[in-house]
C-alpha cells in the first residue's frame, strides 16, 4: 500500500501546475448546463464530482477532424500535438474504452495517425465514481466504479482529499519525477475511509447480472424476431452512438472555401443507425431497414468485436441508457437475448 | 495568411463592397431589372443575379446557403400579387419569406439582411430603386458574420 | 392516475377482443420508474402492460406511419393532446387515412422533462414516485425529494394549451378543456425582449452544443421525410461536421420545415441528450402563423396546412 499518496484537494492546483507543464490537460468542465471534456489551464475549471454528459473518446478521436488542408493542388497533414496529453478526471468506464479504442485504432495491422499521435503518449489520470448515476452497469462488464484498466493514476476521492495511486509506469513515473506536488502518506483512517467510499459505490450500483454468454447467444440469434421488436420503436437516431464511449465509425467528408481553391478533408463521427451509412453511390443500401441496423450496432458490441479483440465493446457507462429518447435500454436488450437463450 | 484571405474573401478590407445575391423571376423581376438596364438607369453593381422561374420556387435554403457562403444580403424579387405566371406561386412565396423573415430576426439576424421586393417587368425604375436601398442598407450593417461559414478548423489544434 | 390506466387497458382489452383495431400503440413501463416505453399491443392479454402517466413524453404519432400496414385493420393510438393534434395534421396532410385510426384520447398533466428530474436528484436512480398535488416526490435507495411539479415538467407542457386530444374515437375518463387561451409563457416573453445580439449570442450558444444526432428530427412526427435536406448528398446541401453554421443552419431549416405543423409537443426537446433549448423557435414560428395567417396547427383535419395555403389579402409589410 506504500505506493498510495494523498493529496489535498486545496493543493490541487499544484497537481494541475505539474501536468501543464508537461502536457496539454484536458477534464471535466461545466458549462452550458452540461459536464463536457474540454482543455483546461487551471484546477479551478474542473469538474470532478460528476461524470461528463459526453464520453471521453473526443479527446482522442475529436467529433471533427481535420486530416488534410489542400489549397491549389498542394496538401498539408496537421502536426501533432506540441505536448502530449493529459486527462484528468476522466471515469475508470472511460478510461477503459480508450483501450479499446486503441485497439482498433493504435494497435495491431493498421495504425491510425490521428488517434496514435494523441493517445500513445497520453497520460490518463482516473477518479474513481463515489456515486455511480441511474443506467450505470460497468458492473455487469467485470469493471467497477473503482477499475484501474487504462489509467496511469487512480484518484480516489475522500472528502477534503484525494488518494492517489499510480497503475502503470508511466503514472509512477510522473507522479515521482513531480516532486513539487505536495503529496502527503495517507493515514489507515484515509484509507478505511476509501475502503468505505468504494463499499458504498459498489453497493450503491445494481445487482450485476452475467453476460458472458452474450457473444455465443448473440451467434444464434441473427434472425431472432426480437430484431423486430426493437427497431418497431428506435428511432435511427445517433444518440447511443455518439454519447458512447466505444462507438468508433466515421465519415470522411471533403470541404472547401466557396470561392477559392481551398479546402479541408475531414473526418466525422458516423452512426450504424442511419440508414446513410451504408448507402453506396449506386443507391443500394445493403442494410436498408431500421432491424438491420440495429442488429449491426448490438451485433458489432457484443458479438464481432468479441471475435475481434476478445472482449465486450461496451463498458457500462450508462449514457445511452440515460438518454435514449425511448429508453430502448441496452441492459434490456442484452437481458432479452440472455432469456431467450 | 490564411486569415487574410479569409477576410478577402467575404470582404472585410477597407473597400468593402457588399455581395447580395438577388434572385429574380423569370417573368417580372428579370425583365424589369432588364428594362432598367436598357433604360440607362443606374443603380449599385453589388447584386450577382440568380434568375429562377417564379419567386415561389426559392427554398429557404437558396438564402441560408447564401448567407453561409459569405455573400452579405439577399434579395428575392417576383411578380406583383396577381401577375404570377403560374398563377399563385408569389402567394406561396409570400407566406414562406413572412415566416423565415420573422424566424431569422427573432433569432438577431440583422432585418437587412434578406430582403424581398415585388418588381414588375415594366418597372425599370423601381427595380434600380430596391437595389439602391438594398445596397444602402446591407452597407450600413457592414460585412456578414452571422452564419457564415469558416472553414478553418474549429477543433482544437492538437 | 391509476384509475385512467385501469381503463385505459380495459378499453384497450375490449378494443382487440372485438377486432376494431389490429394493434394498439401505447406506454409501457420502462426501464427505470421515470421512464416509458413505446409499446405496440397485438394481443389482448398483453394490454396490461400499458401504462400512462407523467412519464409518457414520447410522441407516438410518429410510429402511425411504420405500424399501419394496408389491410391490417385500424390502427389504435394512445394519445395526450399533442399526440392527437399531431394525428390530426397527419391526416390534413394526407399522411394516415381517418378511418385507418382509432384516437384513444387521454386527458394529460403535462409530462416530465426527464433532465430536469436528473439534475434535481443528482443522477440517482429513482425508485418509485408520486403525485401529491402539485407536488412529484421522487424516491430512490438512500433519498426522498418533494419538488415542484411544475419545476419538471417539460417547458412545453407549461405552456400547452390542448391537453386533450381534439379529435377521438374514444376517451380514457372525460377530455379536459382547452385553454380559452395561450397560456402565459414568461420564459418566452422575457426572451423576445432581449436585444437582437443578446438572442443571437443565445441561439449560437444553444447550437453549439449539437452533435448532430439527429434525435430532435427522429423524434418529432412531423419529420417524416423520406430523406432529409441534412442527408441528401447529391446535391450535399450543407456539411456534415459541427460546424456552427452547418449546426444552425439545420435547426433553421428544420423549424422552417416544420412550420404551420409542429404541435409543440416538446418531443425534440425532450429527445435532444444535450438539453440544447429548440422549442424557443418553434413557438415562435406557431405564433407568427397564428397571428398572420390564423392557424393554428392540428386542429382540424379538414383544414389545409398554413404554408400550403395562401390568401391574397396576406399581409406583406416586409416587401419593397
Amino acid at each position: 500500500m506504500s505506493d498510495i499518496l494523498k493529496l489535498d484537494k486545496k493543493r490541487l492546483d499544484k497537481f494541475v501546475a505539474a501536468l501543464l507543464s508537461e502536457y496539454r490537460l484536458f477534464g471535466p468542465v461545466e458549462a452550458n448546463g452540461l459536464t463536457r471534456f474540454a482543455e483546461v489551464e487551471s484546477a479551478d475549471a474542473l469538474k470532478l464530482d460528476s461524470n461528463t454528459d459526453e464520453s471521453a473518446k473526443g479527446i482522442f478521436f475529436p467529433q471533427v477532424e481535420t486530416i488534410l488542408t489542400y489549397e491549389n493542388g498542394k496538401t498539408e497533414t496537421p502536426s501533432g500535438p506540441d505536448k502530449p496529453i493529459a486527462v484528468l478526471g476522466i471515469r475508470p468506464c472511460d478510461a477503459r474504452s480508450l483501450l479499446m479504442l486503441d485497439k482498433v485504432f493504435g494497435t495491431g495491422k493498421y495504425n491510425d495517425s490521428c488517434w496514435t499521435r494523441r493517445y500513445e503518449n497520453a497520460l490518463i489520470i482516473s477518479v474513481g465514481c463515489n456515486t455511480p448515476r441511474a443506467g450505470c452497469f460497468c458492473n455487469w462488464l467485470d469493471l467497477g466504479p473503482f477499475s484501474k484498466q487504462g489509467s496511469d493514476i487512480a484518484l480516489t476521492d475522500i472528502g477534503d482529499a484525494l488518494l492517489v495511486e499510480s497503475c502503470s509506469e508511466k503514472g509512477r513515473g510522473f507522479l515521482e519525477s513531480s516532486d513539487e506536488i505536495p503529496f502527503r502518506k495517507p493515514t489507515d483512517d484515509d484509507l478505511s475511509k476509501a475502503a468505505g467510499v468504494r463499499e458504498h459505490a459498489e453497493s450503491s450500483m445494481e445487482d450485476k447480472v452475467d453476460i458472458s454468454s452474450i457473444k455465443a447467444v448473440l451467434d444464434k440469434s441473427w434472425d431472432s424476431s426480437l430484431w423486430d421488436e426493437l427497431a418497431g420503436k428506435c428511432l435511427s437516431c445517433a444518440v447511443c452512438a455518439y454519447l458512447c464511449p466505444t462507438c468508433h465509425c466515421f465519415d470522411i467528408q471533403d470541404e472547401k472555401m466557396p470561392g477559392t481553391s481551398r479546402g479541408r478533408r475531414i473526418r466525422i463521427w458516423d452512426t450504424c443507425m442511419a440508414p446513410q451509412f451504408t448507402k453506396e453511390a449506386s443507391g443500394h443500401n445493403p442494410r436498408p431497414t431500421g432491424k438491420k441496423r440495429i442488429r449491426q450496432r448490438v451485433m458489432h458490441k457484443f458479438n464481432y468485436f468479441v471475435d475481434v479483440f476478445g472482449e465486450i465493446a461496451c463498458v457500462g457507462c450508462g449514457r445511452c441508457v440515460r438518454s435514449c429518447p425511448v429508453n430502448l435500454d441496452i441492459r434490456y436488450v442484452i437481458k432479452r437475448f440472455m432469456d431467450a437463450g | 495568411m490564411i486569415e487574410a484571405k479569409v477576410e478577402n474573401t467575404i470582404g472585410r478590407h477597407k473597400d468593402w463592397q457588399p455581395k447580395i445575391l438577388a434572385f429574380l423571376c423569370n417573368w417580372c423581376s428579370y425583365a424589369g431589372a432588364d428594362l432598367a438596364g436598357v433604360s440607362r438607369i443606374q443603380y449599385p453593381p453589388n447584386i450577382r443575379v440568380v434568375r429562377i422561374p417564379c419567386s415561389g420556387r426559392v427554398n429557404p435554403i437558396f438564402i441560408l446557403k447564401c448567407l453561409q457562403n459569405g455573400f452579405d444580403g439577399v434579395l428575392v424579387s417576383g411578380c406583383h400579387p396577381g401577375d404570377c405566371h403560374y398563377i399563385s406561386g408569389n402567394y406561396v412565396a409570400r407566406r414562406k419569406f413572412a415566416v423565415l423573415k420573422t424566424l431569422l430576426e427573432f433569432m438577431g439576424l440583422e432585418p437587412g439582411r434578406v430582403q424581398f421586393s415585388w418588381v414588375s417587368a415594366g418597372e425599370g425604375e423601381k427595380f434600380a430603386q430596391v437595389v439602391t436601398k438594398v445596397t444602402e442598407d446591407v452597407k450600413k450593417l457592414g460585412p456578414a458574420r452571422k452564419l457564415v461559414r469558416n472553414l478553418e478548423p474549429t477543433e482544437t489544434k492538437y | 392516475m391509476a384509475d385512467v390506466e385501469q381503463v385505459l387497458r380495459e378499453t384497450v382489452r375490449k378494443l382487440l377482443q372485438e377486432q376494431k383495431v389490429c394493434r394498439v400503440i401505447g406506454y409501457a413501463r420502462g426501464s427505470s420508474a421515470l421512464r416509458s416505453t413505446p409499446v405496440f399491443i397485438e394481443d389482448e392479454k398483453d394490454a396490461d402492460s400499458l401504462v400512462f402517466d407523467i412519464t409518457c413524453g414520447n410522441n407516438l404519432t410518429q410510429y402511425l406511419k411504420k405500424c399501419g400496414k394496408a389491410g391490417d385493420g385500424r390502427v389504435g393510438i394512445v394519445a395526450k393532446g399533442c399526440d392527437g393534434r399531431a394525428v390530426v395534421q397527419y391526416i390534413a396532410e394526407g399522411q394516415v387515412k381517418r378511418e385507418g385510426i382509432l384516437i384513444i384520447g387521454i386527458p394529460c398533466e403535462g409530462v416530465l422533462d426527464h433532465r430536469k428530474a436528473c439534475d434535481k436528484t443528482q443522477g440517482r436512480e429513482v425508485s418509485e414516485y408520486r403525485i401529491e398535488g402539485e407536488k412529484v416526490v421522487l424516491k430512490g435507495k438512500d433519498f426522498e425529494v418533494s419538488l415542484d411539479k411544475f419545476d419538471v415538467l417539460s417547458d412545453s407542457c407549461r405552456r400547452c394549451r390542448y391537453p386533450s386530444p381534439p379529435v377521438h374515437d374514444v376517451f380514457i375518463t372525460e377530455p379536459k378543456e382547452a385553454a380559452s387561451q395561450e397560456p402565459e409563457c414568461k420564459e418566452f416573453d422575457e426572451f423576445e425582449k432581449l436585444d437582437a445580439s443578446e438572442r443571437w449570442a443565445f441561439f449560437e450558444n444553444e447550437f453549439s452544443k449539437c452533435i448532430r444526432c439527429y434525435a430532435c428530427r427522429n423524434a418529432c412526427p412531423m419529420c417524416y421525410c423520406e430523406e432529409c435536406f441534412v442527408d441528401q448528398s447529391n446535391p450535399q446541401w450543407f456539411g456534415k461536421s459541427t460546424d456552427l453554421s452547418d449546426t444552425m443552419i439545420f435547426h433553421i431549416v428544420r423549424v422552417l420545415h416544420t412550420a404551420g405543423r409542429c404541435v409543440d409537443c416538446g418531443a425534440c426537446e425532450r429527445a435532444c441528450p444535450l438539453g440544447i433549448n429548440l422549442g424557443l423557435l418553434n413557438k415562435k414560428v406557431e405564433k407568427e402563423i397564428q397571428e398572420r395567417f390564423g392557424y393554428t396547427s392540428g386542429l382540424d383535419p379538414d383544414e389545409t396546412p398554413a404554408m400550403a395555403a395562401f390568401d391574397e389579402e396576406d399581409k406583406q409589410e416586409f416587401i419593397l
